[in-house]
Order: C-alpha cells, then sequence, then structure tokens
C-alpha cells in the first residue's frame, strides 16, 4: 500500500455522484437480494439507487443489519445509539456474517470494500460513514489506530495507580478504550467501607484520560505542530448522569466524540458502558491543551536502502 | 481383538425419515419412487427419481427450505449447507439419540467421523456462476465448504465439535462403504472408541441429472417399475438423495454404556476392477476379490452367509456384472445364499448407497427379516443359479454381506452379524 494520503482536493469534484439510469431489471435484482429487509430499506435503496443520493443509505445500511440479526436483537437497531453498536459484539454477529452484510452493501450501494478496510470497522456507524463517504466520492474517514497498554503507559502524562486506560482505540471521529476494574484500586479500600465500587468522579476522570490520549494520539493538527503533553488539563464538564454502579470484575467501554476541537480548548461528549448496559454520560468534557513545536525527526538509517549482501 | 458394533442409526431418505417407517417399507417392499416435477421438460428423458419426503431444498436461498419437525438449524449453520449436509445432519442427530449418546460421548479424543458425499453440484453451480455473473468478490463467502466433495464432514465436525479422526470419501457410489470400512479399521486399530459415518446426497436436479447422459438412468415413466434390478427389462437406476448416519462402538463402549447394538460389524475388503472409469468389468473380477477379502477379514466364508444385500442398480451391464461375481464368489452356496437388491425401493443413493444399504442390513439383523428384491417380473436368466428372494422373508439373515461398487472400478464390501 503506498503511503499518499488521499488529496483532499477529490472533495470538490463529486458531492453527489451522477445517476446513472435504473432499470427495471435493477430494481428487480434489488428487491430479490433485499428481500428479507425491512420494506423501508428496500424502498430507500432503490431511491438512492435512482438518485444517487447518500441520505438513502443509512436507513438502508441499518435494514441489511436487521436482516442478518438475530431477531432478540434487533430491537437495539432501533434505538436512538444504534451507529454505536459494535457489530460482533453488541449484534452477535461473525466475521463470516460480516462478509455476508459487506457483501450485501457492496451490492446495493455499488461499492468496494476492501479487507484491510473491513477491519477497521467495528461499528455500524463506521460503516454508514464509510459507506457514505464512497457514495459521495469522499476519502474513507482514516481507520481506527488500536493503542495497546504499553503504547499508553509510553506516552501518557497520567500513570499507575491513577490510570483508568488498559487500551484505547482513536480515530479522528472517536476514541474508546476499555478498562477492567480488578479489585486491587487503593481507592477501593475505603470506597466503601466494605463494599468496593469505583467512584463516578474516577469514572469521569477515566473520560478524561481519554480525552488527553485523543489529544495526543487521534488529532490532526497543524504541521510542525503537536499537542504538548504537559499542557493538557480538565477545563469543565456538564449533562454529568450515573445510571450504573460498577465493580470489581467489571470491565469500562470508554467512548468519546470530539464536538468542538480548537486550540485550547477540546470539547467531548463521552460514554461509560459494561457491556449493554449505561454506567455513564457526559454530555459535555472539556479539556483545554497546548501546541507545541514538534521534536524533528530521527534521521533514516543508511541501512534500510542498502542491499541486503 | 476388538470388535465393532451398530449402536445407532438414523435414515433420511425416499422411504422413510426414521427407522420404522423404514423397517416398514422394506418388509413390505413399499417403494420411495415418484415422477419428479422438475424433469417434466419434453427435452428431459428422465422423468422419475426416489425424492426425499418432507424437506424442501430446491430454492437457491436456503432460508427458504422447508425442513420439518422435529430439525432445527440456525441460519448460521445453514449457510455452509448443501441439501446433502442438512439431510446429513438430520440423519446423523436421528443416529447419536438412537445410540443414546450424550453431547460428552460424542466429542472428546476417542470419538471420530468419517462422511461420504460426491458434494452438492447444484449449490457450486450456483455460486460459480453467481461469481462470473456478479463479479469475484459477490461469490458467497461460504459457498466453498457449502459445495465441494467434503462439506458434509466441514460442517458436521465443527458443528458437533469432533475431536477424533475425521474425513472424508470420495469414490462414487463406494464412497459410504469406504468410509464404514475405514471406520470399522480406526476403531480394530485402536485409535478410536467410537466412529460416527454418514452418507448423503442431494438427490435433486443437478446432482442426478447428468448421468442422463450417460444413458445410466432408467426411462421409464411408471414410479412402480422405474427401478427393478434383476429383471430382464431393467433399463437404468432411478436417482435418490437424503442422508443415512450409523454409530460404530468398540465393545468396551457398548457394556460401559450399556446399549444394544444393532449388528456386528466383522470386516470389510476391498478390490479394483483396474478395467475402466465408469464401466464394471464384465466379469465382476473386482467385485468377486473384494468379497472374498471382506469374508477373509471377518474370519468367514461363503459357506457362513445367509443373506447378500447387492449394488445392483437395475443397469443392463452393472447387475450381469455382479452376477457373475456373486456366482464366482458364492460358488456351491450360490443357489442357497439369499440375494436381493433394495435399490428397487430406494433407487441409487451414489454416494449415500453404501451407508444407507448397511443400515438397512443392520435393521433386517436386528428385526429379523430379509428384504425382497421387489419389481422383477421377469427375471433376468443372467442371474441362474442364484438365489433372488423376490418376496420379503421373515427369517434372521443371519452373516450379511453389503456390496458396493463405485465409478473406476472400486468395489467394497462389508460383512455384518448379529451382534451376541
Amino acid at each position: 500500500m503506498s503511503d499518499s494520503v488521499p488529496s483532499i482536493i477529490s472533495i470538490d469534484k463529486c458531492a453527489v455522484k451522477t445517476p446513472e439510469v435504473f432499470s427495471a431489471e435493477e430494481e428487480a435484482g434489488i428487491r430479490e437480494s433485499l428481500r428479507r429487509c425491512p420494506a423501508k430499506a428496500v424502498e430507500e435503496a432503490i431511491e438512492f439507487r435512482k438518485t444517487g443520493d447518500p441520505k438513502h443509505l443509512p436507513v438502508v445500511i441499518l435494514g441489511i443489519f436487521e436482516r442478518f440479526v438475530e431477531p432478540d436483537l434487533r430491537p437495539r437497531l432501533a434505538t436512538a445509539d444504534s451507529d454505536d453498536l459494535r457489530v460482533i459484539e453488541d449484534l452477535g454477529l461473525d466475521s463470516l456474517t460480516m462478509m455476508e452484510i459487506v457483501m450485501l452493501v457492496e451490492e446495493i450501494t455499488k461499492t468496494q470494500i476492501a479487507n484491510d478496510e473491513l477491519r477497521q470497522l467495528s461499528t455500524i456507524g463506521d460503516i454508514k460513514n464509510f459507506v457514505d463517504c464512497r457514495a459521495r466520492g469522499l476519502p474513507s474517514p482514516p481507520s481506527a489506530t488500536v493503542f495497546d497498554n504499553a503504547a499508553l503507559l509510553e506516552r501518557m502524562p497520567i500513570q499507575p495507580p491513577f490510570l483508568f486506560l488498559d487500551e484505547a482505540r482513536v480515530s479522528a471521529a472517536k476514541a474508546t478504550a476499555s478498562y477492567r476494574i480488578t479489585g486491587q484500586e487503593f481507592f477501593l479500600q475505603g470506597h466503601f467501607k466494605d463494599n468496593p465500587v469505583m467512584p463516578a468522579s474516577l469514572m469521569l476522570e477515566a473520560l478524561g484520560q481519554l480525552g488527553v490520549w485523543y489529544l495526543l494520539a487521534g488529532l490532526p493538527v497543524e504541521e510542525g505542530k503537536v499537542v504538548g503533553s504537559g499542557t493538557i488539563f480538565f477545563a469543565s464538564t456538564d449533562g454529568v448522569r450515573c445510571h450504573r454502579v460498577c465493580k470489581p470484575g467489571d470491565v469500562l467501554t470508554l467512548q468519546l466524540k470530539p464536538k468542538r476541537v480548537k486550540a485550547p480548548l477540546a470539547v467531548f461528549e463521552g460514554s461509560i458502558r459494561v457491556g449493554q448496559e449505561k454506567a455513564v454520560i457526559a454530555e459535555e468534557i472539556t479539556l483545554t491543551f497546548g501546541l507545541v513545536d514538534a521534536p524533528s525527526p530521527a534521521p533514516k538509517p543508511e541501512a534500510e536502502s542498502a542491499p541486503q549482501a | 481383538m476388538p470388535r465393532v458394533f451398530i449402536t445407532g442409526v438414523g435414515f433420511i431418505t425416499s422411504i422413510g425419515n426414521e427407522a420404522g417407517t423404514v423397517e416398514t417399507n422394506l418388509r413390505e417392499l413399499r417403494h420411495g419412487l415418484a415422477t419428479y416435477a422438475p424433469f417434466a421438460a419434453d427435452n428431459i428423458p428422465v422423468k422419475v427419481i426416489a425424492p426425499v419426503r418432507g424437506f424442501e431444498t430446491d430454492a437457491p436461498d436456503q432460508e427458504d427450505w422447508v425442513i420439518p419437525a422435529p430439525y432445527k438449524i440456525r441460519r448460521e449453520l445453514l449457510r455452509g449447507m448443501g441439501p446433502n449436509v442438512l439431510y446429513a445432519t438430520c440423519a446423523l442427530e436421528q443416529a447419536i439419540a438412537d445410540a443414546k449418546l450424550s453431547p460428552a460421548d460424542v466429542s472428546n479424543d476417542d470419538t471420530g467421523l468419517y462422511a461420504a458425499s460426491a458434494g452438492s453440484p447444484g449449490t457450486l453451480t450456483r455460486s460459480i456462476n453467481r461469481m462470473h455473473q456478479m463479479g469475484v468478490m459477490r461469490c458467497p463467502p461460504l459457498s466453498v465448504v457449502a459445495s465441494i466433495a467434503g462439506s458434509v464432514q466441514f460442517n458436521l465436525v465443527a458443528h458437533l465439535k469432533i475431536k477424533g479422526s475425521s474425513g472424508g470419501f470420495v469414490s462414487a457410489c463406494a464412497s459410504s462403504s469406504h468410509a464404514l470400512g475405514f471406520a470399522f479399521d480406526e476403531i480394530m486399530l485402536g485409535r478410536q472408541k467410537r466412529m460416527l459415518v454418514v452418507g448423503s446426497e442431494d438427490g435433486n436436479v443437478d446432482a442426478i441429472l447428468p448421468f442422463a447422459g450417460m444413458r445410466a438412468l432408467s426411462p421409464n415413466t411408471d414410479p412402480n417399475t422405474a427401478s427393478r434390478p434383476f429383471d430382464k427389462n431393467r433399463d437404468g437406476f432411478v436417482g435418490t438423495g437424503g442422508g443415512v448416519g450409523l454409530v460404530l462402538e468398540n465393545e468396551e463402549e457398548v457394556m460401559r454404556r450399556g446399549v444394544t447394538p444393532y449388528a456386528e460389524l466383522i470386516g470389510w475388503g476391498q478390490a479394483s476392477d483396474g478395467h475402466n472409469v465408469a464401466i464394471s468389468h464384465p466379469e465382476g473380477l473386482g467385485l468377486a476379490a473384494a468379497m472374498r477379502r471382506a469374508l477373509k477379514c471377518a474370519g468367514m466364508t461363503a459357506a457362513d452367509l445367509g443373506y447378500v444385500n447387492a449394488h445392483a442398480t437395475s443397469t443392463p451391464i452393472g447387475d450381469v456384472s455382479e452376477c457373475k461375481a456373486l456366482r464366482s464368489f458364492l460358488g456351491e452356496h450360490a443357489a442357497r445364499v439369499a440375494v436381493s437388491s433394495t435399490k428397487a425401493l430406494t433407487g441409487h443413493g451414489l454416494s449415500l448407497a453404501g451407508a444407507m444399504e448397511t443400515a438397512f442390513c443392520a435393521l433386517a439383523i436386528r428385526k429379523g427379516f430379509i428384504p425382497g428384491s421387489a419389481h422383477i417380473t421377469e427375471l433376468d436368466p443372467a442371474c441362474e443359479g442364484l438365489n433372488i428372494v423376490r418376496a420379503t422373508q421373515a427369517a434372521s439373515p443371519g452373516v450379511v454381506l453389503n456390496n458396493s461398487s463405485g465409478f473406476g472400478g472400486a468395489n467394497v464390501c462389508l460383512v455384518l452379524r448379529p451382534a451376541v
């Protein structure tokens, strides 16, 4: 694969594709392929193919998922936050079913999703975004990068025993992380007496830490600059609701979506779940940060270009 | 010396989807043949098959199939199946229940699974057509495992969580007899305590009709006479599909579990014609040699035999060749040993045939009857000297030989006797 970034100029070329002539056979083909999907998905797919307008696609994609998801899980697709549903963990679809879904999406939307692209699509929202970008002729959203615990420890200004992230995935649009409450955390000794519960304030702290990591690892900034790791501080939070008590053994799934990011402020909306259950919602979490000059890149070792013997 | 017993059987066949119905139809010589609607077109010279009852698997999409109770198969499993795998799954499920095996008895280091099927040509054809018409990346992701010759064991070994030996056999109409023979060896060699064996075929247009081009299928439009092995006027075989499963276990397992076996599998043998890719040896040399080896393996001779379930498929050449082999092998016992072909009732199950007919023999041994060779109006003079039984006999068959012959001149014979 080439390292070149897709040119931003291509965005201007094709906001909405010109529809091709749509034949009765094509319509029959779509109806046949989608016949186990909800009726509105079929109609929206036909509209999409007639007009080329990507606004029809979300319903089509949700409808294709509905067809493959076990009946008892289908109601989850109708909830407001269905974009956040992870296809494997939350919807119980295996990788072969994902392939069937991708094949149907490709067929209906006339797009191609390559294997390495497929691997990056973990939620329904990821897939909707991806297909939407394709339909608009935009470059695909950059894929999420996965950071393990060692990567976090190396670059985070916050360290154990006060680091509440085990691993993280970061893309320009979103950051997710997991944290398992081990039961060994120092604060559990007193919170509460004989009843270890992770404090709500530390759950917010964990979301804030994910915000720090997003700024350090995921934020696109101007060339020659980076976010200074010593410049990030908590500013404010708003609209916090706790729904569930979290105890040792629980695995927290943290998620942040940037709402507005412009130095020196980054505003996120955040959530924490345990499995399918909501634990914490924060409508806004705001961090401050500063940009510093990027360190000059290390010179490339000569050996790399030299032939081996 | 280890001993091998048949402790469970399961049937998805044209003459019944459970042992009781199959036994009644075998005893009463009621056939499973019918006029087959997809052969109605004038340019199709064949009109009759022996269809599996209760299932509808002609739809290209598995989710449109009709699967009768009590069988339920989840979509994620069904998508990897052709009709042959579906039939095999139901038949083996039945055999496992019949043998009273727990999930732990099925999934362990000492239990293996051998399967036999030619694959699902209809499923394969549709996938390949789709790939050519719609593009390489539109070929269904499970099209390969759902269609190629190994698809039965791919699916069943995974679904049943088999941990022991597994594999498949592809020798056309001798396939599932090969599977049984090598499963017998697996137990005799002490490698496994228990083997599940299943044979199956689609039995639909794409699986059967290609045999019309080689003039092997009967053009007879009457389901009552289309399959008539050993009859002078036979004119080809009638195709069938379905699945038959058997459970083989060593003596130790039979004793431990306290089950009553149907029969003991006491030996098998095989020999090849080395003659023609599709036509059996005119003198039946390979088949006669296979019978001798099977009896030798069982420590017996023709004198010990009571009944032969013949391969006889109702083709003009094949049945004659088998008659010659039988006369040569049985010698002075030819006039005594009962011979019949149950293919008069079921048609020819191809890869399924060996397992189906071995399970028929197991039923006959346990229930004490010899199924007759149906639909013979005028016995072919080529059968002279043989005891072709035309009516069912209410007598224990004693030691039984089951013959199978496949393309390439593969001949496989299995020997069974009552379990004592």
